[in-house]
């Protein structure tokens, strides 16, 4: 049963709207509780799921901060990929379970973003396996790549540090994020919008939101291929 | 950067099957940390501590009364002190363990970890797993009476046994032979039966050469610890028999009527199954081969598809799958190991080769008089590399089909999460057509497991200087 709204209501209610609050909010209140309940970043990519036709086209958002952020660098960066592109597409192709893959970069930012079949592990390992020497000239370009260069001797840790960069994927659905965030499960209220999910965003600024719209979902790379009769 | 080969530094569970008839596993918690490490270094060394020594790869010169091995899982090493910039060292599936793993490895429902019984219920206190085969009961007795007064009964806590025995030579539940492929090394010449491509040493020993082209594992730091080192997914897998036994009745009853039936056994050929066979019984045989890739006596379907017992014997082990093969592309060892068959992960043939040392609990089921004991198999898959080998067969083979296109969607027919109401399976028949069975349930669950990590010789001597 809906009750009156008192004035006392209507301003809490209106408060998050005001300039004073957001700046409150955005320069002591999130930084307050971010230091005092640090909140682990989520680590990025999908997880698996139960049902394995869920575990078909994952999306990786593979975000690698560029060492050199300048015009410059980022020319060099757009050079690398124009450079290798032709082995890196030959490469993926043998993969054989990526759908599609791009590079795109965002600020300072060298992104690529590619949707894959199966295990996240699985797919970065076999690009290694198939591309590594390739890729390598493009982590040198990337701040803390160095560390996990050439990538054919770093294999797990060249995996975990894919992981790290990979966006942290934000559940699709509003009840599955506010379940995940430990709201109290009440609708799409989003003045509920929990804590949890403001420090996880404080922590991980850069999120996918949902795993992403697919137009023939379920299909492997090489089921469509087979379908489209072009040979898996 | 291959190091050499040096077989009295190795645990000789890795490379090679004592082929005992018990084994028994000890799940250990290291309760005095440098009482543990003193124990250790003494099992290393080879006259062994009060006689209890690591069997080695060592060649012997008369059979031992029983062999001895040790695993030991990343809660383990940081209790017996291993430092953290070494820790970190490990695989991150190693560090997480198992049961953060389940989503991977299928283990969810009447898998899932939050079901399994103590001590699995708390990994963290899950140490060390030790295996002592034998022939007898009072060998394993006297092993385990040694190990619980070790350090003057201080050093470990026995918080769970399990232990397998061999009911029927290489026959596990189901009833399938066992035991038969295994990945070959140039260095181990017991089992010159087996004829399959030779595996690089580094398939399970780190440090040597992987199957992978210029590709290295990380070995964990320092060397001493690492090198020589295995890793091993230890999984207690409970399987129904009577509803496998059920379903098979099942599938039997409906191909009897099928309107294919006769490419799935010509009339006529029932005789090829033995003496008096009926045509039901025939079927359901057909049934158990389709799923496993073999018939239950091991032949394998890709050499014979249409007997379990050929006219002239072929080999167990020699054959490549192509695309007219007779065993399905689903089957149970195709999807675990595809050979050389085509398959989409271009560079994945022979690259995920698993050796597997498994044993049955849990006494021979009788459908005359069915029970609900808990059988199954206690299995060890070892691998060099958790996340190429074990996990990747886990979960982009086995529990996704991601191999090849035919299959993709669908669960192992013998091991996968099946429900009956999504559960599909392609049986491939004679004349090239296939029958696609439906309706069965989920037949194996997990019921308890650990990564461990198998050290060499001198690991165990390392861990045993640790201090503080
Ligand atoms: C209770 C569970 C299981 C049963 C009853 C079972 C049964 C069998 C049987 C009967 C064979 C044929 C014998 C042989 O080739 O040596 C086999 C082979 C094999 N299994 Fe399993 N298995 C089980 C679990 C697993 C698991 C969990 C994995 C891996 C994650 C696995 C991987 C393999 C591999 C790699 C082969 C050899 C295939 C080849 O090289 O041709 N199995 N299994």
């Amino acid at each position: 049963m809906e009750s009156e709204a008192t004035w006392f209501d209507r301003l809490v209610d209106a408060l998050p709207n005001t300039r004073l609050f957001q700046f409150i909010a955005e320069w002591i209140l999130v930084p307050y509780w971010a230091a005092r309940t640090p909140v682990k970043p989520q680590p990025g990519g999908p997880r698996m799921a139960p049902q394995p036709s869920e575990n078909l086209q994952h999306m990786m958002n593979l975000i690698m901060p560029l060492k050199d952020k300048s015009p410059i660098g980022r020319a060099k960066a757009a050079l690398a990929i124009a450079q290798n592109v032709d082995e890196i597409y030959a490469g993926l192709n043998n993969v054989g379970t990526v759908h599609f893959a791009r590079f795109v970069l965002v600020d300072g930012n060298l992104c690529m973003f590619s949707v894959y079949d199966g295990d996240f592990s699985n797919y970065i390992r076999d690009f290694i396996a198939t591309i590594g020497s390739v890729f390598n000239a493009i982590v040198a370009l990337i701040e803390d790549g160095d560390a996990v260069i050439p990538c054919e001797h770093h294999v797990e840790a060249f995996i975990d540090w894919v992981h790290a960069r990979d966006l942290y994927q934000v559940p699709d659905l509003a009840t599955d994020l506010l379940a995940q965030h430990n709201a109290a499960a009440s609708g799409d209220d989003l003045r509920l919008l929990p804590r949890d999910l403001i420090l996880q965003l404080h922590a991980n600024p850069n999120v996918s939101l949902g795993s992403g719209y697919r137009g023939y979902p379920a299909f492997s790379v090489a089921q469509i291929r087979q379908k489209l009769g072009v040979g898996w | 950067m291959s190091v050499a080969f040096i077989p009295h530094e190795l645990q000789g569970n890795i490379l090679r099957g004592y082929r005992r008839s018990m084994v028994r596993y000890l799940l250990l918690e290291v309760a005095d940390r440098q009482a543990a490490r003193i124990w250790l270094g003494a099992i290393a060394a080879r006259e062994g501590a009060d006689g209890l020594s690591i069997t080695t790869e060592s060649a012997w010169s008369s059979k031992p009364d029983f062999c001895f091995n040790v695993g030991l899982t990343f809660e383990g090493l940081r209790a017996l002190g291993v430092a953290p910039d070494s820790l970190q060292t490990f695989p991150t599936e190693f560090v997480e363990g198992m049961t953060a793993r389940a989503a991977k490895l299928g283990d969810f429902g009447p898998s899932d970890p939050q079901t399994w019984p103590a001590p699995f219920d708390e990994p963290a206190r899950l140490h060390i797993i030790a295996s002592i085969y034998a022939d007898d009961e009072p060998h394993l007795d006297q092993v385990q009476a040694h190990i619980a007064a070790a350090g003057g009964g201080r050093a470990l806590r026995i918080r769970g046994t399990r232990e397998g025995r061999n009911f029927n030579g290489d026959v596990v539940h189901f009833g399938y032979r066992d035991n038969i492929s295994q990945p070959r090394f140039a260095v181990i010449h017991d089992r010159p039966e087996i004829s399959e491509p030779m595996a690089p040493l580094g398939t399970v020993l780190l440090g040597h050469e992987t199957s992978f082209e210029g590709l290295f594992w990380r070995v964990p730091q320092p060397d001493p610890l690492g090198l020589n080192g295995c890793f091993n997914a230890f999984r207690i897998l409970a399987q129904d028999v009577a509803a496998f036994e059920t379903y098979l009745d099942q599938a039997a009853e409906e191909l009897l009527v099928h309107r294919l039936t006769e490419h799935v056994l010509k009339p006529g050929d029932e005789a090829k199954f033995g003496q008096g066979i009926s045509r039901l019984a025939a079927l359901r045989e057909i049934v158990a081969a389709h799923m496993c890739g073999r018939w239950r006596n091991g032949v394998p379907l890709a050499l014979s598809p249409d007997t379990p017992n050929p006219q002239s014997p072929v080999s167990l082990t020699d054959f490549d799958y192509t695309a007219q093969s007779g065993c399905p592309v689903g089957a149970h060892v195709r999807r675990s190991n595809p050979r050389g068959g085509k398959i989409v992960q271009r560079i994945e043939n022979h690259t995920r080769r698993l050796v597997r040392r498994g044993i049955p609990y849990g006494g021979p089921y009788d459908p005359t008089r069915p029970d609900d004991e808990e059988r199954g198999l206690l299995g060890n898959f070892l691998g060099a590399n958790l996340g190429t080998q074990f996990e990747a067969i886990s979960c982009d083979w086995l529990n996704l089909g991601l191999q090849d296109p035919q299959i993709t969607g669908s669960n192992d027919p013998l091991l996968g999460a099946n429900e009956p109401a999504t559960s599909w399976f392609d049986m491939s028949l004679l004349n090239g057509a296939s029958i696609r069975l439906r309706g069965f349930p989920r037949f194996v669950r997990t019921r308890g497991g650990a990564y461990t990590f198998l050290p060499s010789i001198p690991a165990l001597r390392y861990l045993a200087t640790l201090t503080g």
